[in-house]
């Protein structure tokens, strides 16, 4: 089964600057909802992922910097299989706090050479 | 499966704001409420993925610990705040030193014994509590107050400045003596944050019964600390015997249920015990506050098996008694309700008639309804007859209208 990079995209919102931290009751409903949607998907999550930290360039020969830093775009990756594209987005698209004002999901297929 | 209740977060903020205010003084009470949210805020992002850690509790504190020393280092008050930590400076291992189960809970009480400062409005006392005690946001107490979320977050900015102001009592370093002198005032904030719910039109049954849940939580809390007395296991035994009746209090169409409409087998058993057990706890000492009187009156009907069985002699001994107490027309208008049961509507109607009501009560519904109530069962036809079109014309909701129009039959 084909499996895809989901990549967290920051994207730029009017609310997202101020908007305020989750009360303590919106964020047991968020953890809940986030573990349902684990569970609901356990055989397809391949690697929860996580956040981006700080990273290092590393090039051949010194190129003109300074580059956007990956992390300034994306916030964090996941690995999903599934059957298709569709399928890895419905899976990607559903997981809470994912696609918000602020923040959205880009799946993206990985080829394996032979698979 | 996850190991986490509902309740979960609210208590650990709760857990997590007192504590880190008595660590690094009130006046930072609102960094320390961000550090909690932080910490919070962290968990629910890692946990689903590296799976709950073995001391949730532990770890939380680590988390919002470290979060508060960092935003204060940012902010260059380092060295002042730093210095009241005896020089120890917080890193996420080895972890801030772990704390004791009873010195949580003494942060708490105390910084319930923070917010209930007599300088504060009682509303600002009560936003206070909801925000650092009970984990609400400034939009959830706004809706369960009705107040505007406007108005609740000036209310909480101002209340944060007041407790900072100059010569206000250090209440986390207090002695028992300047807790217990701040006590009653604590037992007031508690009630008003009870009737919040038990007493609410809101129309979530759920929303009411977290306040009044909220509201035992703390005066058990209270209670049982060696701060508590007499009074504050009264006040929590009357809490219980309210909440027992608190789903009866609606029918299936969401109105208003009378108590002598009310199904009592709906009323809830558990609330019951422990409300007589703390009744039972509070007759101590040679007090009798307004708590025991309106715990005594609840566990009268609590215990009484009909209406009709009802000893409404008792109740209108305690009723009298509760108006020496605490003087109120309120407390008047229901001894009368109590004496009308037990010696007639004519005895009852005696008793109100006696003095005159204050204008904001003769305007209400409350007052309207019951001499319209009386009225009738004494025979005065045309008297109830205007006293019912006087309650219809100034009941407040839809709901107490039917509850009106059901009641005060022609």
């Amino acid at each position: 089964m084909p499996k895809f990079l989901c990549l967290q995209r920051k994207l730029p919102s009017p609310d997202s600057a101020n908007s305020a931290k989750p009360s303590p009751a919106q964020m047991a409903d968020m953890y809940a909802q986030f573990n349902a949607w684990r569970e609901r998907h356990a055989a397809s999550l391949v690697d929860l992922g996580g956040k981006l930290g700080s990273g290092k360039v590393v090039s051949a020969e010194s190129a003109d910097g300074p580059f956007v830093e990956v992390k300034e775009l994306v916030g964090g990756y996941m690995i999903v299989e599934a059957e298709d594209l569709e399928a890895a987005a419905t899976i990607a698209g559903a997981c809470p706090g994912l696609v918000r004002p602020g923040s959205g999901v880009e799946v993206i297929e990985i080829h394996v050479p032979g698979a | 499966m996850s190991s986490v209740s509902p309740t979960f977060f609210r208590r650990e903020y709760a857990r997590l704001v007192a504590g880190l205010s008595r660590r690094f003084g009130v006046e930072v009470l609102e960094l320390a409420e961000d550090a909690a949210s932080t910490a919070l805020l962290r968990a629910v992002e890692t946990w689903p993925r590296s799976g709950e850690p073995r001391n949730p509790s532990a770890w939380l504190w680590t988390v919002a610990h470290n979060a508060l020393t960092g935003e204060l280092r940012t902010r260059g008050n380092r060295a002042r705040l730093l210095a009241s930590q005896a020089g120890t400076e917080p890193s996420l291992e080895p972890s801030p030193r772990v704390r004791l189960g009873s010195e949580i809970d003494d942060d708490q009480l105390r910084m319930l014994f923070v917010c209930c400062d007599p300088a504060l409005a009682i509303e600002a006392q009560l936003a206070l509590a909801l925000k650092t005690l009970c984990g609400l946001s400034v939009a959830e107490i706004a809706q369960r107050t009705f107040s505007g979320e406007a108005a609740v977050y000036k209310r909480l900015a101002r209340a944060r400045k007041q407790l900072n102001a100059q010569g206000r009592e250090r209440i986390f370093e207090a002695g028992l003596e300047s807790l217990r002198r701040r006590r009653p005032a604590v037992q007031a904030t508690l009630y008003l944050l009870f009737t919040e719910g038990h007493l609410s039109t809101h129309p979530e049954l759920a929303i009411r019964r977290e306040l009044c849940s909220e509201a035992i939580r703390l005066g058990v809390m209270l209670a049982r600390h060696e701060v508590g007395d007499p009074a504050s296991s009264a006040l929590v035994a009357l809490m219980f015997l309210h909440r027992a009746r608190l789903s009866a209090r609606t029918g299936e169409g969401g109105g208003l249920l009378l108590l002598s409409e009310q199904d009592r087998s709906a009323w809830n058993p558990d609330d019951i015990a422990e409300g007589m057990c703390w009744l039972a706890a509070s007759a101590s000492g040679d007090a009798l506050t307004r708590y025991h009187l309106e715990a005594g009156i609840a566990a009268e009907h609590a215990m009484a098996p009909s209406f009709e069985a009802t000893d409404w002699e008792r109740i209108a001994t305690l009723y009298e008694q509760l108006e020496v107490v605490s003087r109120s027309p309120l407390h008047r208008l229901n001894r009368a309700l109590a004496l009308a049961q037990w010696r007639g509507a004519e005895a009852g109607l005696e008793l109100v008639r006696d003095r005159a009501p204050p204008t904001w009560l003769e305007g209400s519904v409350l007052w309207s309804a019951t001499l319209a109530d009386l009225c009738r069962r004494a025979g005065e036809a045309n008297e109830a007859a205007r006293w019912r079109a006087a309650a219809l014309a100034s009941a407040p909701s839809e709901a107490v209208r039917e509850l009106l129009l059901r009641r005060l039959v022609k």
